[in-house]
């Protein structure tokens, strides 16, 4: 419990140099990483039932050749594909997002940094200090969760795309 | 001369008188006689004012040896007054390194309470403390400018002030002050000293003004968390509460009161400003327009979808089936090109507007960066006017610039999020549409005929 207090405050702390912009960084790497992990559950554990019951019903029916059952498979591997595809455009743009977020950090940041200079003028750089660890610090946060979500989410768009083209391959017209 | 002419008148009167009678001789002697007379009495008259001024001179002679005889007694004085003088200057140096000597290594110490009270005047008048124990300053500041030796009891005092700014540093203290209202008037209120860094009001942060010597509240307070520790701190009774202080003694505080308010930031981006927001504001604007026209088309496509049997004319699905309907008699490859027609006549409807989010998403930063560059020509305005001299008249356009970027981020990010939902959804309905109702039409005829 302490130790999860002083994580807290530690993380707080950050927050506090690094101004508010770190909790939109936040949330997106959050919410980016829900729907990841959302999305591997889905791979490794939905999707393989939903697939073999889309095999076993293909196997099941007698005609496999005629136009009807052409578009009936292409029907089916739609589906498929519209469910192994649901939310990655949104994951790429969370992706695409954080380092916007991190700029709009930094602009924030040498908003402050500036606001400094018109009060004090450039005699103290102490107090410019505070704006300038609030102009890198997102920059950098917007970095790290962008990069964090770049492996992931191409890997993550590889796998949809390998199962979608094995789905495809399993059902074959017999 | 005058007498010449007298006698001369006096004769041709005698002329003139004589020579209409002639006979007159004795007048003549009687002239003649009066003359004589007036001769002496004159020269008489001449000798007495000789003697007159003559008397006068020595007169005049005597009053100026006297002058002589009184300069001579200054000019003595003179000489005497210069001696005391010069003997009065040497008692002096004498009397003065006496009195050095009797200091002894007392001066150092004079120099030192100096040097003190100079420190601490500077110190004490800003500290905070100075709030609780009033007029302190003065004392102080007149010890630190003296010329004379000071006495014991400023002395006392100097060391008394010094002992109470050390003590009260290390105390956290309640007493009542008058606050100064920042709209106006002033109330008596119980006021928190901790240490030598902060004042607490009940609930926020108090300045001290060393200037005025008044308390006054802090014109914005910090961020809600640091403030809010303030009202569980003066709650406390025992134990330990955390307290947010400003280390540099009420500098940190100070630079809260100069920020600008969000709206003022907001208004500091002018007219590009002004466009973002409404670019911003078309983007959502379309946005929803855009959610529940396809949330409406989504649920109605998902309610065809269990009632093939009876295509609905009021969503894009329900009139693809009508297509199959009305072409039942058909070959596949007419009814597929059918169906593909009849699809291609849906799909524009679906992705409407999609792709003026992702414009606008796409421009909003790029205004940003048009208040950036015009900023930055107000700035160069400014220098060629003012030179570099003073980063305050550059750093108020500067700073415009940045909130028209950061203005121009903000609004794009949202459009952005926005225009992934919008086209993951217009995506997923022309999926529907354009893959998968070939299917449906499919399973729709074998069921049929089975």
């Amino acid at each position: 419990m302490i130790y999860l207090m002083e994580l807290w405050e530690s993380v707080r702390n950050f927050i506090a140099t690094g101004g508010d912009v770190l909790w939109i960084v936040a949330a997106a790497l959050f919410l980016m990483w829900v729907l990841m992990i959302e999305r591997y559950w889905f791979l490794y554990v939905e999707f393989p039932r939903v697939r073999n019951a889309i095999v076993a019903n293909w196997d099941a029916r007698a005609d496999t050749t005629s136009w009807y059952a052409h578009r009936i498979r292409e029907a089916w591997i739609s589906e498929a594909a519209e469910k192994l595809n649901a939310r990655m455009l949104f994951i790429k743009t969370l992706v695409a997002i954080c380092p916007l977020i991190g700029l709009l950090g930094t602009v924030t940041g040498m908003i402050a940094v500036f606001e400094i200079m018109a009060v004090q003028g450039t005699g103290n750089p102490r107090l410019m200090a505070s704006g300038i660890s609030m102009a890198t610090v997102p920059t950098m946060a917007g970095m790290v969760a962008a990069l964090s979500g770049v492996f992931f989410s191409s890997r993550l768009e590889a796998k949809v795309k390998v199962a979608r083209e094995s789905l495809i391959d399993s059902l074959p017209h017999h | 001369m005058r007498k010449v002419l007298v006698s001369i008148s006096v004769a041709a009167a005698v002329l003139f008188t004589a020579l209409p009678a002639s006979a007159n001789v004795a007048s003549l002697d009687q002239l003649l006689k009066q003359v004589k007379q007036d001769r002496i009495s004159e020269r008489k008259l001449n000798k007495e004012r000789e003697q007159e001024f003559l008397d006068e001179r020595a007169d005049k002679l005597s009053l100026l040896k006297k002058a002589k005889r009184a300069q001579a007694a200054e000019e003595a004085r003179q000489v005497k007054l210069q001696k005391q003088f010069n003997a009065n200057e040497l008692a002096l140096v004498e009397k003065e390194t006496e009195l050095e000597n009797a200091k002894g290594t007392l001066g150092e110490m004079f120099g030192v309470v100096r040097q003190a009270a100079g420190d601490t005047v500077g110190r004490i008048s800003t500290s905070i403390v100075s709030a609780q124990y009033k007029g302190r300053g003065e004392l102080l500041s007149k010890l630190a400018e003296a010329k004379e030796l000071p006495t014991l009891k400023e002395l006392e005092d100097l060391w008394f002030a010094l002992q109470t700014e050390m003590t009260e540093s290390g105390k956290v203290v309640k007493f009542n002050a008058e606050v100064v209202e920042l709209e106006g008037g002033s109330t008596e209120q119980t006021v928190t000293r901790v240490g030598t860094f902060n004042l607490l009001g009940e609930d926020k942060y108090l300045l001290f003004g060393s200037d005025t010597a008044t308390v006054q509240p802090l014109g914005r307070q910090p961020d809600g968390y640091i403030v809010g520790a303030v009202s569980t701190f003066n709650q406390a009774t025992a134990g330990f509460e955390p307290l947010y202080i400003d280390p540099s003694q009420g500098l940190i505080l100070g630079l809260q009161t100069a920020k600008a308010t969000i709206t003022e930031r907001y208004h500091q981006g002018g007219l590009v400003g002004y466009i973002i927001t409404g670019v911003l504001a078309l983007g959502f604007l379309i946005a929803i327009e855009r959610f529940i026209t396809l949330g409406l088309i989504g649920a109605k496509i998902r309610r065809q979808l269990k009632n093939t049997d009876a295509p609905n004319e009021g969503n894009p699905l329900g009139r693809i089936l009508k297509v199959y309907q009305e072409n039942k008699a058909s070959d596949t490859e007419n009814l597929e090109l059918k169906l593909d027609e009849a699809v291609l006549r849906e799909t524009p409807r679906i992705e409407r507007g999609v792709a003026i989010i992702k414009i606008l998403a796409a421009i909003a930063p790029l205004l940003g960066l048009l208040g950036t560059v015009t900023g930055m020509i107000k700035t160069f305005e400014s220098i060629t006017l003012f030179g570099t001299g003073d980063p305050k008249v550059m750093a108020g356009s500067i700073s415009m610039a940045l909130v028209t970027t950061a203005q121009g981020l903000i609004a794009a990010l949202p459009l952005i999020l926005v225009h992934s939902l919008v086209a993951a959804r217009s995506k997923s309905i022309v999926q529907v549409l354009d893959e998968q109702s070939a299917g449906i039409v499919a399973a729709h005829a074998e069921q049929e005929k089975a």
